[in-house]
């Protein structure tokens, strides 16, 4: 009989006490998981007898109601329609279920999280961007027509209106209204306030200030800005949420939006604007006398750090002091400097690109290495290399080598004297900033050896599992210490690759009638020649027993128990280690357990590793035995 | 709804071996569902994964709660089952 989604959407929904009292909900293969702020106001009882639900358990801060596969999307999807909530992923649950983070980790993961959503615009943006702009460079006609008007307008509306959408994704970090953190966000690129890009065009008293706050406000707009429409947006999320609480319900839908967006308002341009703007001054005043340290050393620092200038969103600003340099000395010195730190990112990105076996990843970091070599960073930075955090780190080491070899470089001006190294413009790194250049061999080599110190250092240091690469030296260094590759059973739903090496034997061969009953489900036993078990899918790990010595696992609604030895149990974790735990997700391959045979053994054990699909009357063409 | 309370004695708890045990005993008695409660959580009897997922231990009281067809006597007969078994 086919299941009323909608009916069960809506019973589950009237147990759970109240819409306030669901914090986020996602589903997995087979289960609704909920996050619940008060668990005590759910009616456990009633939630379980509705029909459709088959089971329910509650582990790691998730309510997972059991609904199966194939219908738990459907009434998922019911379920965020009567809530009227929006869609969360399971990461996003499991973030919620982890908001006990250290505060410092939560600051630190913000950018990623925020930017993380975007970069498909940012890519966009940003290839099309320097591949428009590099044209006229090499061939200037092109830059008066109107096709490059036309794609350059094309190219920059994301980098144009950036704020706009760090505010609508912010708004979903910070769990405010993601149509109220668009409107902040657009308030602060608002036409009618003066461009941040062209404010320099302005003298300071030509600038048009509001003396509605206590003290004059300038009224420029956010352009090119990160880290104030981050603020604001929190701000935002804050006002909204407390509102939300403490105003009666008959008015909070018009009272709430409208006092979140005025306080907003009135502080961003008031508070946050203003502070972040002296903090600017201090960054660019400080970046000017950094430069100019002796030997080079500046410069190399510049060049280090200028990567975390542009998570911070503050490189937007270099074109102030590359202005000025140009207009004071005709050279601009800065250029080398950011093009070292750039290219650099563009040589980590590119390694990981080159070294990933994750097509997810891959397909991320190779435009985004394309994108960092014409200057724009941001999706090489935010997509891969500060996710991964050390391809961030031999960037920076990159972009300081660099910009120390470019501080100890001369360049001759178009009237043959040798001036500073430098470039004639400003607004262009990476390659398209070649024709801008006054020695163009020592750019080249410039960029050769920023994107080479990169990319070898990425190379070498950067693994893509991080924590397969820490259990890796303890293995044993055996010819067997590889996952196998043999598929061991196979459904409908998919197939189980050998979890251990060793002989698979029958499963009524295994040395214990419960298991050869078929009692706990169908599947075979391997008589271990190794001590280790991978994971025979990509799936997630649905427990891990105290005792380590049995795991169960669960992909595309097939459920699996691995369990190691036979009454193994009463070993109490002597002789066992886990590598994951519950909730992971695992990849096929990964390892998962290790054992020691002689242990068991020695304990008066047998040591088989049982492998069952223990919901196989579930499925269909279950089917076991080696292939 | 009928149920019982029940101290578990089984050294090992409800793990692989008694829970399977546990669940074809439940299979037996198809017009009625079973639910195994201890603390917070709670189970169907007839999901294997999830049984041994809560971790019941030795000395851990559960309910177990029967609803559906003949709960008298299905409360009756598990509960000479938990103690003969569990």
């Amino acid at each position: 009989m086919a299941l009323d989604y909608r009916k069960c959407a809506e019973e589950i929904y009237s147990h759970l006490g109240g819409r306030d009292n669901i914090i986020s909900a996602a589903h997995c293969a087979t289960r609704l998981r909920l996050v619940i702020a008060d668990n005590s106001k759910i009616d456990k009882e009633a939630l379980e007898n509705v029909e459709g639900v088959k089971g329910m358990f509650d582990s790691n801060g998730q309510l997972q109601l059991i609904i199966g596969t194939g219908t738990v999307n459907k009434v998922y999807d019911e379920f965020l329609a009567v809530t009227g909530m929006t869609a969360a992923t399971k990461d996003e649950v499991k973030q919620a279920a982890a908001s006990k983070m250290p505060l410092w980790k939560k600051i630190l993961k913000t950018p990623g999280d925020v930017f993380v959503p975007i970069l498909p615009a940012i890519v966009a943006s940003g290839l099309m961007m320097g591949i428009v702009e590099a044209i006229p460079k090499f061939a200037p006609a092109f830059g008066q027509t109107d096709w490059f008007s036309f794609l350059d307008l094309v190219a920059n509306t994301a980098f144009a209106l950036l704020p706009v959408l760090v505010a609508i994704s912010a708004a979903r970090v910070f769990g405010g209204n993601i149509f109220l953190g668009a409107v902040i966000g657009l308030m602060m690129v608002h036409p009618a306030l003066i461009n941040a890009w062209t404010v320099g065009n302005y003298a300071a008293g030509e600038i048009p200030t509001w003396s509605i706050f206590f003290y004059p406000i300038q009224q420029v707009g956010y352009q090119g800005h990160v880290i104030p429409v981050l603020l604001a947006v929190l701000l935002m999320s804050t006002i909204e949420k407390w509102l939300h609480k403490h105003v009666p319900e008959m008015i909070d839908l018009f009272v709430t939006p409208l006092v979140t967006v005025v306080c907003t308002a009135y502080l961003t341009f008031t508070v946050i604007g203003p502070v972040f703007s002296v903090f600017e001054n201090w960054v660019l005043a400080g970046a000017q006398a950094l430069i100019t340290i002796g030997f080079g050393f500046g410069a190399a620092v510049m060049g280090a750090i200028y990567p975390f200038t542009v998570v911070m969103g503050l490189h937007h600003m270099y074109n102030v002091i590359e202005a000025g340099m140009i207009s004071s000395t005709g050279v601009n010195t800065w250029m080398p400097i950011a093009t070292a730190a750039n290219i650099a990112q563009f040589g980590a990105c590119l390694a990981v690109a080159l070294k990933c076996k994750s097509q997810k990843t891959k397909s991320v970091a190779l435009p985004s290495s394309l994108s960092a070599s014409l200057g724009i960073t941001e999706p090489a930075i935010f997509g891969i290399n500060f996710r991964f955090m050390k391809p961030f780190i031999a960037g920076m080491i990159g972009g300081a080598v660099g910009s120390l070899f470019a501080s100890w470089m001369t360049g001759t001006d178009m009237n043959g004297n040798v001036v500073k190294f430098g470039a004639t413009t400003y607004g262009v790194t990476g390659i398209p900033g070649i024709p801008a250049i006054n020695n163009i061999p020592m750019y080249l080599l410039l960029m050769l050896i920023s994107a080479g110190v990169a990319f070898v250092i990425t190379w070498f240091i950067w693994n893509e599992d991080e924590p397969k690469k820490q259990t890796a030296p303890s293995a044993p260094a055996k010819a067997e210490s590889k996952a196998p590759t043999a598929s061991v059973i196979r459904c409908a739903a998919g197939e189980l690759i050998q979890p251990t090496n060793g002989k698979v034997i029958a499963r009524e061969a295994i040395p214990d009638a419960t298991f050869a009953d078929g009692i706990l489900g169908d599947g075979v036993g391997i008589e271990p020649s190794e001590g280790i078990v991978y994971a025979p899918f990509d799936g997630e790990v649905t427990s891990v027993f105290d005792t380590k010595h049995a795991i169960t696992l669960e992909k595309n609604g097939m459920e699996v128990l691995i369990h190691v030895g036979v009454n193994t149990v009463n070993m109490n974790g002597e002789g066992f280690e886990a590598f994951v735990k519950e909730g992971d997700t695992v990849k096929a391959g990964q390892k998962l357990l290790a054992f020691d045979s002689a242990k068991i053994k020695a304990a008066g054990y047998s040591d088989c590793v049982v492998v069952l699909l223990t919901n196989a009357e579930e499925l269909e063409k279950v089917e076991c035995g080696i292939k | 709804m009928k149920s019982f309370e029940y101290t578990i004695t089984d050294p090992v708890g409800i793990h692989a071996r008694p829970a399977g045990v546990l669940v074809k005993e439940v299979k037996g008695f198809a017009g009625s569902t079973v639910t195994i409660q201890k603390g917070e959580k709670s189970v169907n009897a007839l999901k294997l994964m999830a049984l041994m997922q809560m971790g019941i231990k030795q000395g851990d009281t559960v309910t177990v709660s029967v609803e559906g067809g003949d709960e008298e006597a299905v409360c009756t007969a598990l509960e000479s089952f938990f103690k003969a078994n569990l």
